[in-house]
């Protein structure tokens, strides 16, 4: 049965993906769209050679290697201080009358605007691209944690503190387990995020990355290869998701909802 | 070992300008089941809160065992109205939480869990989380949770109140024998006087807010009671006409 559902599923991706195909054929072939929307042929050509032929210094390996890694390093600083801070935030009254109006100022402020700032603190080399993507994912993990902490079932605290817990173990038995699935949630959300700041990060001098092949198509009018940076980029988000999904399921197995 | 466990004097809550509780005094003595009742809102909760130090008390007294209450020196337990299950962790799990908290060694936390898991007749469930579990079963994890830790005093604040009649006859008749078997002292609140009356030795009836002592009646009926019984019924009229406001 659950077999049956799996395979259910797979079923409706391949479908979405053919769906997707076609109507990029229709928009090629039977649009003006052609003059400015490369045909799926080239884009995949350019795909499967640039991960023998580089694209500027790298190989495609190369290029993902690099984005791969600067993703990690501004994803796991995310995931620990946004975890820290929105726990902080969320158990306790005094962090969170201090933090959340500074907070709350800088969370509208989009990555982008940071790029000067940035620069300025850390240099043009590796420390600004990681400040860059930490600071996109830390605003959603903070926010989850902060929510998930926050909304610890009273009763649970009351009970946990009847049988004899102090703080610190109504904190590290009933709070932080309880702010799991949506301390989960926000690093879903974080990973998406680290992508959409790795294009931007990879504005800031680079010679390497897959958002430096989007950046590099777009200066040289090369769409088809801006297309290949899309694709790749979508692709590593859906298995790096997926993956945590699939800790995620491992990790919550108490929760109602996955 | 003293004759009361609870010493309530001069008990006085107020919420801001709102007064709940108004001057409560009574004993509650070892190993005694207490039912309270009284119009919904009139504060039996805040009671319950106010003794185990979850709210403030405005004036008065809570002893335990002659002293103030100390819920790190004091075994309580309380089971609260709504379910509380710690959701990500399984049957056997939750039901040894208290004990883990109250350092226990493992030979301990075994021998207890073992027990109280076959009086509650959760045995075969041990390993399911509570998400799998149906709402009788899951107040009888709370109720073995509590169990688990010998408390010296058990706080039961309308623990079943959202169960159906047949559930709960059978949890109430669970409790029963619990509470023989411990000799635990028992504070459990109420608003319907048919489950004060089944279960209480004594039964304190409160007036509406502010909050008094009515009286507390002793409850003579024998166990197995029958809710059919024409003393049963005499004695559930006699605490209606008590708490009719209308």
């Amino acid at each position: 049965m659950k077999k049956a559902v799996q395979l259910e599923k797979i079923g409706w991706v391949v479908f979405d993906l053919l769906l997707l195909l076609l109507g990029w054929i229709f928009l090629v072939t039977c649009t003006s769209a052609k003059d400015t929307f490369p045909d799926p042929v080239s884009v995949f050509s350019m795909l499967f050679t640039s991960f023998v032929k580089p694209i500027g210094t790298y190989t495609m390996w190369g290029h993902i290697m690099w984005s791969l890694y600067r993703v990690m390093v501004g994803f796991t600083l995310a995931s620990v201080t946004g975890i820290i801070v929105g726990i902080a935030m969320g158990s306790s009254k005094i962090a969170e009358a201090i933090i959340k109006p500074i907070f709350e100022f800088l969370r509208p402020i989009p990555p982008i605007a940071w790029i000067p700032l940035a620069i300025l603190w850390f240099g043009i080399d590796e420390a600004s691209k990681y400040f860059i993507i930490w600071l996109g994912a830390f605003i959603n993990v903070t926010l989850n944690s902060y929510v998930g902490a926050s909304r610890t079932d009273e009763t649970l605290i009351g009970a946990a503190r009847m049988l004899g817990a102090g703080k610190r173990k109504v904190f590290t038995r009933i709070i932080l387990p309880a702010s799991m699935p949506q301390i989960f949630a926000g690093l879903q959300v974080a990973m998406s995020s680290c992508w959409m700041a790795v294009l931007v990060a990879e504005m800031v001098r680079s010679n390497e990355g897959v958002g430096w092949i989007i950046i590099r198509g777009t200066d040289t009018g090369n769409t088809a290869q801006i297309i290949v940076g899309m694709i790749t980029i979508g692709v590593i988000g859906f298995i790096l998701t997926t993956a945590m999904s699939w800790i995620e399921r491992k990790v919550c197995s108490w929760n109602t909802t996955l | 070992m003293m004759e009361n466990k609870v010493e309530v004097s001069h008990l006085t809550k107020k919420f801001g300008d709102l007064l709940v509780l108004d001057d409560l005094s009574f004993n509650v003595k070892n190993g005694e089941f207490l039912t309270i009742v009284g119009p919904t809102g009139c504060g039996k909760t805040t009671f319950l809160n106010s003794l185990t130090k979850l709210y403030d008390i405005t004036s008065g007294e809570i002893l335990v065992n002659g002293e103030p209450v100390n819920l790190k020196k004091h075994n309580i337990a309380y089971i609260f109205q709504e379910y509380s299950t710690m959701p990500w962790l399984k049957v056997e799990e939750n039901i040894r939480f208290g004990l883990e908290i109250k350092k226990k060694s493992e030979e301990e936390i075994k021998r207890s869990v073992d027990w109280v898991i076959k009086m509650v007749g959760l045995e075969e469930y041990r390993d399911y989380y509570p998400r799998q579990l149906s709402a009788s079963m899951l107040q009888r994890v709370v109720i073995a949770r509590a169990f688990a830790t010998e408390p010296e005093l058990l706080l039961m604040d309308e623990p079943y109140g959202q169960l159906d009649l047949e559930l709960r006859f059978k949890l109430e008749d669970e409790l029963i024998k619990l509470w023989k078997k411990t000799n635990t002292t028992v504070i459990f609140i109420t608003h319907n006087i048919e489950e004060a009356v089944y279960l209480g030795e004594n039964i304190m009836v409160l007036t509406n807010k502010p909050t008094r002592v009515k009286t507390i009646i002793k409850n003579p009926l024998p166990w197995p009671r029958n809710v059919s019984d024409p003393e049963f019924i005499e004695l559930r009229n006699k605490i209606t006409d008590l708490i009719k406001w209308w």
